[in-house]
């Protein structure tokens, strides 16, 4: 399925090869090489690219592309989506994906290729599974295993693959037993000049940190379910119940994982929580132009807008910006023309703004189109579709638990057209 | 890659290596021993230090062990006589209390790539079969297929294959489907694992047991079931359901996969499946990674191909975000440019109209083109844009715009006029060659219809030194000759220039040709000229008036969820080659037609005529025709059917040896009449088929010519000719 594995690093070199059936040479990456140069962008290189003899599958995640080599047909979401497992799994054991982070982990990155894949099938990816075959790095465990000579290595084989339930490990135990859950939405959204949406939708996930002794058994009940049309869960969940009374039962997996995940996209739902008036003009002849912004928060339910980041890809022909923040700081890179606004907070009683003037090249005609705006923020305590849990109830299980729900609302790709 | 003083380290590391203090501190000497697997990975030839590797495999670290091995894998082809020296460890360690260990030793014995391996690991793998650890089985199953591929060519070990299908029955379900995996890579030349019904019915139950990866390979395999009755089907529809929402977008197109093409009679059944996957599908084409999005978008315009209406109020979903790559732009553009009715139009429009503009000229153009295909339906509005575009006085624009209006003429006469005004109006003129191409051919085709056409082409007439394409020098003799017939008197003058500068000075010689062609043919007179030149042409407006038709789903669903729609092209030949050897035979009724394929030698005829078995045998009802060999090979030529040799004249028995081809089979045939031992030769033709791999569709379609050209009839025809 799978043949190989080649990480190429932003400048275009192979940094790391793993192949599970015969080697396959480095120069197939040529083809890759090709398409990196033909694309003007990092991002433009098409994911599949056919060569005579194989197909290159890539993914590019944390500016390293993760290049798979396939000798047959197979469905090529299925190889994008391993890649990304593969991706994820390397950020879990290692914090961060970088190439010096794999690079100073390579065995343990040996390991887990070794464990995921053997002659190309995927063999264990659940990173409940993988943990216990290979420990994670951590810096208290190298300490201790440079002192006692011990090794990252399960000398026992993993009980979980052999219990009930695939995704929990039998005879967990905690002294503290805890249970919490995130509610996260990020909303995606595209505004044009007048201020009307023109596309918004929701993404939202239940990520879970489930530590509780034994085999417990929860539920977890939602006071407007009705929210929830396009879901999809963790296979932990009991769908059958779901389907029937809209109530979440699963055992859950040990430590974190993703309950569910959502979309809300219908337009009357989604509530767009930030506004902008924004005035960027340029005048014809005139080698100045004008900029203002102001920033205001919008059905947050009275919750505060925070973390706020602004930029914009300003026109080419921008050689300066002169401007004049009521709170933050702003950045301008003259070269790459992107202007970025660290606003902070956004006190609705003294919205923030940015106004000031941008200089022009000389003699330039006028750009021909006005730029667009990103916007991060966050804003918590709200889910901003207006999920709300109802209650979280455990079985099967004596003690009685801690729990525990957080809400969290961010921008996801989020614009305004100007 | 050879990295200078390679040597130097090489040499270093292995006095590291050898060196008893360091092999007595465990840690130093494991530190050394990952230093020359960085190195390796690096792709510095650390092979040199083989000897000293294989020592370091004798541990009970089991780090250590895995680093060793894998350094073993590594270079055991290059160094087998050395590599041999490991597998007495790697055996001892399959008998290891740990099944950690002796899954892990079983895995590396069966990645050494070396000719001799398969009497050392073939023990310990069956031995791995039977293990009580499902670990050690799943790692031995796969093990078989990797001894199989050590000698591909060796005859398959039977009881292997047995125990594999055995193993099916397995309770821990990835061994399962390791299982399955290998006996498809074992089984590869008889046509793959055989899926009957107990099988079937085996894996669809075990469903849910399995991880996401497994369930999607299953959902392919069962692809080559077919259930026996209609109950049977909507049992297995029903089991599946629940994997049509599966989380993993993998699974639930894998899912819809197999509904297509079981349900492929119930037509309602697949509109079914397809409106419920739309919801996970649309998801994929929002999810967070843009590789995914990708892969969702190209199934997305797959589906639309069968149901244009399911995803139309969803249009928005494809409207580009500012930061997505252009590749995930192309698709969506294209898939709006089918999402457009009455009511989005405007909006759509007004959203691609945004992209004209984009900072990359790729992107700008193709989003042109698309308000161009949206012209053939809505001509008015798009035609405002377009003429709006022009007036950005942007070079690439400008030439998108008039391609875009040359294609538009074509497809949708009726816009001509407002084409040929703004053509008029507009001053500036492209100055990329497939820019100046159109405008030309505008120019030369609707040059009585622009008012200042005549002008326009004199200047690239008097330009004509400094143009370097030799496509837009032959555009322009084909134009200003058009011209020329509906306005002589404004274009003889320069008609002349540019034909003398052509004949006379031009290097180009299919420039030159061009030129003399159209000189000679003025000189037969301007009638017959207009006759050649502006004849009736096909008229491609036809296929807009009636619309897009709704293909049917069989069309494309052969290729979903495959690589071939997200590379851009057909499948590439090499992987055209095995998965058409997936494909079992019966549902290969898409696309079978006969080819003559390359010719068949004599000896390879006998000695395949004399391995196989006859397959059918099949009176014909009429006689050999009484042609000439050499009619008799023309006419089966026709239908694609190859004659090897057949007896001369009215020889009593009379014989005929043909072939043909189809995809993969061979089809070989003998024609007999007048034979004493077969019954009913004396007065008709009798055919015995055989093939090569079997292929029942095939035989049919082959009797299926046979008795649609009646071989009699065809050799009249070709006598005729």
């Amino acid at each position: 399925m799978i043949h190989s594995l080649f990480l190429v690093n932003a400048s275009g070199d192979i940094f790391l090869e793993k192949h599970w059936k015969s080697v396959v040479s480095r120069s197939v990456c040529d083809y890759f090489f090709e398409a990196l140069e033909r694309a003007t962008e990092p991002e433009n290189v098409p994911p599949v690219i056919p060569t005579p003899h194989h197909y290159l599958i890539n993914v590019l995640r944390h500016r390293i592309y993760f290049v798979a080599v396939i000798q047959s047909e197979v469905p090529p979401l299925f190889v994008i989506e391993f890649l990304h497992r593969v991706v994820d799994t390397f950020q879990d054991y290692f914090g961060v994906c970088t190439e010096a982070a794999i690079k100073d982990n390579v065995v343990v990155v040996y390991e887990l290729l070794e464990e995921m894949l053997d002659n190309g099938f995927p063999l264990a990816t659940e990173s409940n599974i993988l943990k216990e075959l290979i420990k994670p790095p951590t810096i208290l465990r190298t300490v201790v295993n440079t002192i006692t000579g011990s090794t990252n290595v399960g000398e026992q084989l993993p009980t979980g693959q052999l219990s009930v339930v695939p995704w929990r490990r039998t005879g967990v135990k905690y002294t503290n037993n805890e249970a919490y859950f995130d509610v996260i939405e990020e909303i995606d959204a595209i505004i044009d000049k007048s201020g009307s949406t023109i596309t918004a939708e929701i993404q939202g996930v239940i990520d879970a940190c489930v530590k509780l002794t034994g085999m417990p058994d929860l539920t977890l009940s939602f006071m407007n379910p009705r929210l929830l049309d396009d879901v999809s869960f963790h296979p932990c969940v009991r769908f059958k119940r779901w389907e029937a009374e809209r109530i979440l039962s699963f055992i859950p997996p040990d430590g974190n994982f993703r309950l569910l995940s959502y979309h809300v996209s219908s337009q009357n739902l989604v509530a767009i929580p930030v506004y902008v008036k924004h005035n960027i003009s340029f005048r014809e002849g005139s080698s100045q132009g004008r900029f203002e912004l102001t920033l205001g928060p919008k059905q947050t339910m009275g919750k505060a807008v925070e973390s706020v980041l602004v930029s914009s890809q300003l026109p080419r022909g921008v050689l300066n910006a002169n401007l004049n923040p009521s709170q933050g700081t702003y950045t301008f890179d003259p070269v790459t023309k992107l202007l970025s606004w660290d606003v902070g907070k956004i006190n609705p009683q003294k919205l923030p703004s940015l106004k000031g003037s941008m200089s022009l090249q000389a003699g330039a005609s006028k750009p021909d189109e006005n730029p667009t705006i990103n916007i991060q923020f966050k804003i918590q305590q709200l889910a901003i579709s207006g999920l709300k849990v109802n209650r979280l109830d455990m079985y099967g299980e004596k003690y009685k638990p801690f729990k525990g729900i957080k809400y969290m609302t961010k921008a996801g790709k989020f614009q305004v057209r100007t | 890659m050879p990295y200078l003083g390679s040597e130097e380290v090489v040499k270093e590391l292995r006095r590291a290596l050898s060196n008893p203090n360091v092999q007595a501190d465990r840690l130093r000497y494991k530190n050394y021993i990952t230093k020359v697997i960085r190195y390796m990975t690096q792709g510095l030839d650390v092979s040199a230090l083989f000897m000293d590797m294989v020592k370091a495999s004798a541990t009970v670290d089991i780090v250590q062990k895995k680093l060793v091995y894998l350094y073993m894998c590594t270079y055991a082809s290059d160094k087998p006589d050395l590599a041999l020296l490991a597998i007495n460890t790697l055996r001892k360690d399959c008998a290891d209390p740990n099944p950690m260990v002796r899954g892990l030793a079983l895995r590396n014995m069966c990645n050494f790539r070396m000719p001799g391996m398969t009497e050392y690991i073939e023990q310990p793998i069956v031995a791995g079969l039977r293990d009580k650890a499902s670990y050690v089985r799943r790692v031995a199953v796969l093990g078989c297929a990797k001894m199989h591929s050590l000698q591909p060519n060796t005859e398959i070990d039977g009881t292997i294959v047995n125990e594999l299908y055995a193993l099916l029955r397995d309770p821990d379900p990835v061994v399962v489907v390791n299982c399955l995996r290998a006996l498809e890579e074992i089984l590869k030349d008889e046509g793959g694992v055989v899926i009957n019904k107990p099988i079937a019915h085996h894996l669809l139950n075990r469903m849910k047991d399995l991880d996401s990866w497994a369930q999607s390979e299953v959902l392919t395999f069962l692809l080559r079931y077919r259930p026996r009755s209609d109950d049977e089907l909507f049992d297995i529809l029903s089991l599946l359901d629940a994997f049509l929402l599966s989380s993993h977008a993998h699974v639930a197109v894998a899912t819809l996969r197999l509904f297509l093409h079981l349900a492929s009679a119930h037509p309602t059944v697949q509109a079914d499946a397809l409106l419920r996957t739309s919801a996970p599908l649309l998801a994929t084409c929002g999810a967070a990674s843009r590789e995914l999005r990708f892969a969702g978008l190209c199934h997305v315009q797959q589906v639309m191909r069968s149901q244009p209406g399911l995803f139309g109020t969803h249009y928005k979903r494809f409207f580009c975000g500012y930061s997505e790559p252009s590749y995930i732009k192309f698709r969506k553009m294209e898939i709006l440019v089918e999402l457009v009715n009455d009511e989005n139009v405007a909006l759509v429009l007004e959203e691609l109209r945004s992209y004209c503009t984009d900072v990359s000229p790729e992107l700008a153009q193709a989003a042109i083109a698309a308000i161009g295909r949206i012209a053939r339906t809505y001509s008015e509005k798009c035609l405002d844009i377009l003429t709006g575009l022009l007036g950005l006085k942007q070079d690439h624009i400008t030439s998108a715009v008039i391609q875009t209006f040359r294609d538009l003429v074509w497809f949708c006469p009726q816009s001509t006029a407002a084409v040929c005004q703004t053509v008029g109006a507009c001053v500036d003129s492209p100055q990329d060659s497939e820019g100046k191409q159109a405008l030309l051919w505008l120019l030369g085709e609707h040059g009585d219809q622009i008012s200042s056409a005549p002008y326009v082409m004199e200047g690239y007439i008097d330009g004509l030194k400094t143009e370097l394409s030799s496509a837009v020098k032959m555009e322009l003799l084909t134009a200003a000759v058009k011209m020329f017939l509906c306005r002589p008197a404004e274009t003889q003058d320069m008609l002349g220039r540019l034909l003398h500068y052509c004949i006379e000075e031009e290097s180009d010689v299919c420039v030159r040709d061009r030129a003399l062609l159209y000189y000679r043919l003025l000189q037969r007179g301007v009638e017959e000229t207009r006759k050649v030149v502006t004849g009736p042409k096909s008229d491609p407006s036809m296929s807009v008036l009636t619309g897009r038709q709704e293909e049917p789903i069989s069309e494309w669903d052969s290729t979903f969820n495959t690589l071939g729609p997200l590379a851009g092209c057909d499948l590439c030949p090499q992987t055209a080659a095995t998965s058409a050897a997936d494909q079992p035979s019966y549902d290969a009724e898409e696309e079978i037609s006969l080819s003559l394929g390359p010719p068949l030698s004599h000896e390879t005829f006998e000695k395949m005529w004399l391995d196989l078995e006859t397959l059918h045998r099949q009176t014909l009802g009429f006689p050999r025709p009484r042609a000439a060999p050499d009619t008799l090979q023309a006419a089966l030529q026709l239908v694609k059917i190859q004659t090897l040799a057949f007896t001369p004249g009215d020889t009593v028995p009379w014989k005929a040896y043909i072939y043909t081809r189809s995809t993969e089979t061979l089809i070989l045939a003998e024609l007999l009449q007048g034979d004493q031992q077969a019954p009913g030769s004396d007065e008709s033709l009798v055919v015995s088929v055989k093939q090569q791999p079997v292929n029942h569709m095939l035989l049919n379609l082959f009797f299926f010519f046979f008795a649609l050209y009646d071989i009699s009839l065809l050799t009249s025809t070709c006598m005729l000719q």
